[in-house]
């Protein structure tokens, strides 16, 4: 036990957390005589500070084994699931500085860090004590960001959607935590792995891993355990869902990925044939089925674009279940490539909404209209954002989606679920480039419905999110080697 | 038959994980769900309790320490629970899930 | 007599329950012999110092406790950490205590940004 080591490890996590300190004693010392504006660019200025220290750190801390006894791991989805969690976090509280009206500002940023320590603890976490601590960190500072806007009722009740639904989860995932560590006897990956392995198939196992993923479905916001992502993406406040949407998920699934995979990699199944063998590999098949399937279908009856992004959400997430399945096989290069390249397009896109929403336009499709003659910029990049999302290339989000189609039918041809599930994505593919038109139809052809309607002026902060994810996503889309080269 | 102790306390926290979901998917009070979830979590630390102390008797106390960490969280999940069922409060002065449905489509 | 070591746990448990029920007791007789029971609207009324009652005693408190409960909720669960750390504080390394000390600065930290906050002033 060499608690030096340790406080390396966690070179991040400690500079997240001292940022959040000093943004709240800077606000509590200095800012009372200063104007809101002040207060919240200061507070952006001190998170942005600590999250450059986090990256700094996370590369200090390198890549080593087990550190502590065992409790967290420095391996290469470590290092880059924490620089991908902490760049989403940057942009997000650049996009505050930007956009947000906030009562509190530098409450806000402190939680916003607070959350991203949580990611970067997920991402390193190789115990189950140590995962789900980290999770309830950044669980519960969603929750609280997602109901920061006190004066919409919206906000609030999101927010509580989201808790109840996030506590029971927790709740979930703690049972069947409670069940692994009376099969095995430890808490340890490694150690469950082995014993996993010594003891086969078992009834309470079974048990034990259905409730494991009834927290991870509801985590990546799988169907049937959806219910409340497009409320919180609808209700709580735009910067709030544009976190939620991205570093959340990459954070998740890096931990789960982490949890199936070295942790219960014994008790996996086979998906490749139609046989297949029990296990949690067919389960995870089946959510991946139903969510693209739910996500596609009901995003069609979308006028909400908020609303339309959360359905969309859960159709990835599908094809993020499928880089799940594969990643036993063709390695964690095409799911961390997919999340990561998939939180950029989000956040983007919830950075041209936050624009739109502060020039004082609702969250109807139809209010895009004309937005190519209100402000060229956030009508291109928005179109680069959506194309990604629809998986155009030579944008990064068709790379993505190419790798683990590529990786799913490689496992077994057409012969099994994986194949069939990802046909299945390839089709629905179609579908989702329907819904990602009509709004680009709305932002980039449809004339204005006012032909007097102000241009929307586009904050500096903003403009740095908006022009650094859209060159990033076409960067990533024509050199992919850059990211899969890490694995 | 006979039961051994291991197996009677891993019935009864079944027993009471299925009360607590009862419990938060039946109510329409806000604080009866955050009971349920608590009743949820509860079951979940005898269960780490009944294992360990059922199981090698020099194993050491890795299922205490798992539960007294997740007290602790139990305990802030229940302080934000309160702050959200506040705010709610706020906004539509009760805190009955049925009128929460301003999102929805 | 050489009692059992553990005879006085006995004994106090046996005064812990008679101790309450001699002054339940009491109180009882005292009850049926001097204090006849005389009901009347004025009794039953809704205590309210000094002005007329108003309205039905079941009122709802305001939700300004809660915020009390939250704090001592937060101090409360602390002591679960502090217990097992000091039981084994003298096997343990100076990493751990440091690591303590660095618990309950962020908790005290929280506590500084209530009170500076105003979230301690009763309203």
């Amino acid at each position: 036990m060499n608690y030096l080591e340790l406080l390396r490890a966690l070179l991040p996590e400690t500079a997240l957390v001292v940022g959040a300190l000093l943004a709240l004693t800077f606000d509590l010392s200095f800012g009372v005589r200063q104007s809101r504006e002040t207060r919240l660019h200061a507070a952006v200025i001190i998170g942005t500070l600590a999250v450059v220290a986090a990256m700094f750190g996370a590369l200090s801390a390198g890549v080593a084994d087990a550190v502590f006894g065992g409790v967290l791991v420095l391996d290469e989805l470590t290092l880059a699931s924490r620089l991908g969690v902490l760049m989403l976090a940057w942009l997000t509280l650049t996009l505050t500085g930007g956009t947000a009206r906030l009562r509190h500002p530098a409450e806000f940023v402190a939680i916003v860090l607070f959350a991203t320590a949580g990611f970067t603890l997920m991402a390193a976490a190789q115990q189950l004590l140590v995962a789900f601590l980290a999770l309830e960190l950044a669980s519960l500072s969603l929750y609280i960001l997602a109901g920061f806007d006190k004066s919409r009722p919206e906000s609030a009740e999101a927010a509580l959607k989201y808790f109840l639904f996030g506590g029971m989860s927790a709740a979930f995932l703690l049972f069947g935590f409670s069940l692994i560590y009376g099969l095995t006897g430890s808490i340890e990956l490694p150690q469950i792995a082995h014993q996993l392995a010594r003891q086969g198939q078992s009834p309470l196992l079974s048990l034990a891993l259905v409730m494991v993923l009834v927290a991870f479905g509801f985590k990546a916001a799988a169907a049937p355990f959806h219910l409340w992502a497009p409320d919180v993406y609808e209700g709580a406040p735009v910067v709030s869902s544009a976190l939620i949407a991205s570093a959340s998920k990459l954070a998740g699934f890096t931990l789960f990925v982490r949890l199936l995979w070295p942790g219960f990699g014994p008790a996996a199944g086979s998906v490749a044939t139609a046989a297949g063998s029990p296990g949690w590999l067919p389960l995870v098949a089946c959510l991946s089925a139903a969510s693209l399937l739910l996500g596609n279908f009901a995003a069609l009856a979308q006028s909400n674009v908020r609303r339309l992004l959360a359905y969309s959400a859960i159709a990835h997430a599908g094809v993020m279940l499928l880089g799940v399945i594969v990643a036993g096989d063709a390695g964690l290069g095409p799911l961390f490539y997919y999340v990561f390249t998939y939180g950029l397009a989000t956040i983007g896109a919830f950075a041209v909404i936050a624009v739109v929403e502060r020039a004082g336009c609702c969250q109807k499709i139809t209010d895009l209209a004309g937005l190519h003659r209100r402000s060229p910029l956030l009508a291109g990049c928005f179109a680069v954002y959506l194309l990604s999302l629809a998986g155009i290339p030579p944008l990064a989000g068709f790379f993505g989606k190419f790798t683990v189609f590529a990786a799913a039918l490689n496992l077994g041809g057409l012969a099994g679920p994986a194949g069939w599930l990802a046909l299945l994505a390839i089709a629905l593919s179609a579908v989702a480039l329907y819904y990602y038109l009509v709004m680009l139809k709305q932002a980039l052809v449809v004339a204005p419905a006012d032909p007097a309607s102000a241009p929307v002026p586009v904050p500096a902060d903003a403009a740095i999110v908006l022009v650094f994810t859209a060159l990033l996503l076409v960067l990533l889309g024509l050199f992919p080697s850059v990211v899969l080269r890490i694995f | 038959m006979t039961l051994d102790p291991l197996q009677l306390c891993l019935l009864f926290s079944s027993a009471l994980f299925c009360v607590g979901l009862v419990g938060a998917l039946a109510r329409s009070s806000t604080i009866l769900v955050l009971l349920g979830v608590e009743l949820m979590l509860n079951a979940a630390n005898i269960n780490f309790i009944a294992f360990w102390r059922y199981g090698p008797p020099t194993a050491p106390a890795t299922g205490v320490m798992f539960v007294i960490f997740s007290i602790a969280v139990a305990a802030a999940e229940a302080a934000v629970g309160l702050a959200l069922i506040i705010a709610v409060y706020r906004h539509q002065k009760n805190i009955r899930l049925q009128e929460a449905s301003r999102l929805k489509g | 007599m050489n009692a059992h070591p553990y005879a006085f746990l006995a004994l106090f448990g046996a005064v812990a329950v008679a101790f309450p029920l001699i002054l339940l007791a009491v109180a009882r007789l005292w009850f049926r012999f001097f204090q006849p029971p005389k009901p009347s609207l004025d009794k039953g009324a809704v205590y309210e110092c000094g002005i007329a009652p108003s309205g039905d005693s079941w009122i709802q408190f305001k939700a300004h406790y809660y915020l009390y409960a939250i704090l001592f909720l937060i101090f409360d669960v602390e002591v679960l950490f502090l217990l097992p750390f000091a039981v084994a504080f003298t096997t343990l390394p100076g990493g751990a205590l440091v690591a303590m000390l660095v618990f309950l600065l962020l908790l005290a930290e929280g506590l500084v940004w209530a009170w500076h906050r105003g979230h301690l002033e009763w309203k």
